[in-house]
């Protein structure tokens, strides 16, 4: 008998659902072992029906998402945490630092294509106070990080979910699957803001440009330094950062630069801080960075 | 004898583990642009080259496990979820009993010292220390009043105290079924109501008042071989 999939679509942008599309062939295999039998993205089907795998994308932000999770998780059997918003809360986890009340005034009062418009009524799903990843409500069976997951991975998910040939999945950082080479660069000065680095195959740290490989966990192969993108790290924190209290993105990359270039490690911290908002953007919800004694988001970015 | 291993795919050739390891066990081999294990027998498993390694490449086997009590329960069972094996390379001990009883009669010792210097001033040190704590945690969503102070108190507290709570009016109910303390004196025979029933009272009371950011006096208690009660009135 075929499994039964079911997913659900909470505060997210639909990309991991898309992704899911984006095994391709493989989806052909997909349907001989398993049936959709809920896809928001295709399907209209507003009911729960029962599953043996529910798949979740997305934070919990309103009031619906929350109800929506609840009854996705009394109608499956395994709760699968899709992509980086469910696992961590994503970038709308900065909502998490603000209260509902701020975040409703900075985008309908103060915004500039809406200043002084009427903002939502009574109608609208209320906010949820702050926003959280999905296992502060329900518990998660499996996690799969991503933004969105690469198809790879999925297939080597969904293959361990169905009781196929399923291997576990790396443990090892972006770093391992980058073609790029990290050489010693010494006096190679700090490169701040959204640039790229001229050589085409040597690492990102060498040349002085952050880059979030090494701290985040491969669910991507890879693809944004095969680009000439630095790794913004949207898959969440390496395991070892997850585990190791003392560890975390800004002291790892920093020690990483300054062996590699000779970088003061205080100038790299100082320039994590000031953009916290974006070098911690995947993971700011997640207790795994909120409950370390050296990560002050609300320090460095703000918020209530 | 502990073993190193290198994946040889994954290593982006920095040499950073040659140069951090502080019993030279690697030699960097600039031909090939990999680090070689040269002195296996060298190792002594500090794992620095591990923490340095950009790649996640080196690997270690035959590794005394030192027993953790710091890690985060969450971020165990999120790193081992996330691979569906992987994960943390710490080892949990099943049983901490041992460690436990014997933190506990030190806690006995603390808290009759704290009695024989502190005389009637015992309850304002529970008041302290929960104040304390209260000051401490949480940094990001603190609770906006006392039913969320309740609700946070019942997460963090679990499982030490299973806490459950009753407000009616301006006075407070708090029952405890589980308690460390109550089992840690059964276990010594130390009569309830003693020296660490007074202190926790009072650090709870602290660190409520504190939460909830209402003011709470104490009225009274009453303790059982299964469940204690603790009263408090609001005088806000």
């Amino acid at each position: 008998m075929k499994a039964r999939i079911s997913t659900e679509w909470l505060s997210g942008c639909s990309g991991c659902h898309v992704a899911v599309v984006d095994l391709h062939e493989k989806l052909v295999n997909l349907a001989e072992h398993a049936q959709f039998v809920r896809l928001p993205v295709l399907a209209d089907e507003k009911g729960y029906p029962e599953a043996d795998i529910g798949i979740v994308e997305g934070a919990v932000r309103s009031d619906h998402d929350r109800e929506c999770l609840l009854r996705m998780r009394e109608s499956v059997k395994t709760l699968v945490a899709f992509g980086s918003c469910a696992v961590y809360g994503g970038p709308s986890g900065l909502g998490w630092l603000y209260g509902k009340d701020a975040v409703m005034e900075t985008v309908y009062r103060e915004g500039p294509t809406n200043a002084g418009g009427p903002g939502p009524d009574a109608a609208a799903v209320p906010l949820e106070e702050s926003v959280v990843p999905i296992d502060e409500v329900v518990p998660v069976d499996f996690y799969l990080p991503g933004c969105a997951p690469h198809p790879y991975f999925i297939a080597a998910g969904l293959g361990a979910l169905l009781g196929g040939k399923g291997t576990p999945l790396t443990e090892k950082t972006v770093c391992s699957e980058c073609t790029r080479k990290m050489r010693k660069r010494p006096g190679v000065a700090l490169r701040k803001g959204a640039v790229t680095a001229e050589e085409p195959d040597v690492c990102f740290l060498s040349q002085g440009v952050v880059c979030l490989g090494s701290v985040t966990l491969n669910r991507c192969k890879a693809p944004c330094p095969a680009a000439g993108t630095a790794c913004a790290g949207c898959a969440g924190p390496s395991l070892d950062v997850i585990t190791e209290p003392h560890l975390d993105l800004r002291n790892l990359v920093a020690t990483r630069m300054h062996k590699l270039t000779g970088l003061e490690p205080s100038a790299v911290k100082a320039y994590f801080e000031e953009n916290a908002a974006t070098f911690y953007a995947y993971a700011l919800a997640s207790p795994v960075l909120y409950k370390k004694p050296t990560v002050e988001l609300r320090e460095w970015i703000g918020g209530r | 004898m502990i073993t190193v291993s290198i994946d040889e795919k994954a290593c982006v050739g920095c040499s950073l583990c040659a140069d951090a390891c502080p019993t030279g066990v690697f030699t960097f081999d600039a031909a090939a642009d990999l680090p070689r294990v040269s002195e296996p027998r060298e190792c002594f498993g500090c794992l620095s080259c591990s923490e340095i390694c950009p790649a996640t490449a080196i690997s270690h086997g035959e590794l005394p496990l030192s027993e953790s009590f710091y890690h985060d329960p969450y971020a165990l069972r999120l790193a081992g979820l996330l691979t569906g094996n992987g994960g943390p390379r710490v080892h949990v001990p099943e049983d901490r009993a041992g460690g436990l009883a014997d933190l506990g009669v030190r806690l006995l010792s603390v808290a009759w010292v704290l009695k024989d210097i502190m005389g009637n001033g015992l309850p304002v040190v529970g008041t302290i220390a929960g104040r304390t704590l209260a000051n401490q945690l949480p940094r990001y969503q603190p609770p906006r009043n006392l039913p969320e102070a309740l609700e946070l108190a019942r997460r963090e507290f679990h499982p030490a105290w299973e806490l459950s709570a009753r407000a009616e009016g301006d006075s407070l109910s708090v029952e405890i079924g589980g308690c460390v303390l109550r089992d840690l004196c059964a276990r010594e025979k130390v009569e309830l109501g003693g020296e660490l029933c007074v202190l926790f009272f009072n650090y709870l009371g602290g660190y409520l008042s504190h939460m909830g950011k209402t003011r709470l006096k104490p009225v009274g208690a009453t303790r059982g071989a299964e469940r204690c009660a603790y009263q408090w009135k609001r005088v806000d």
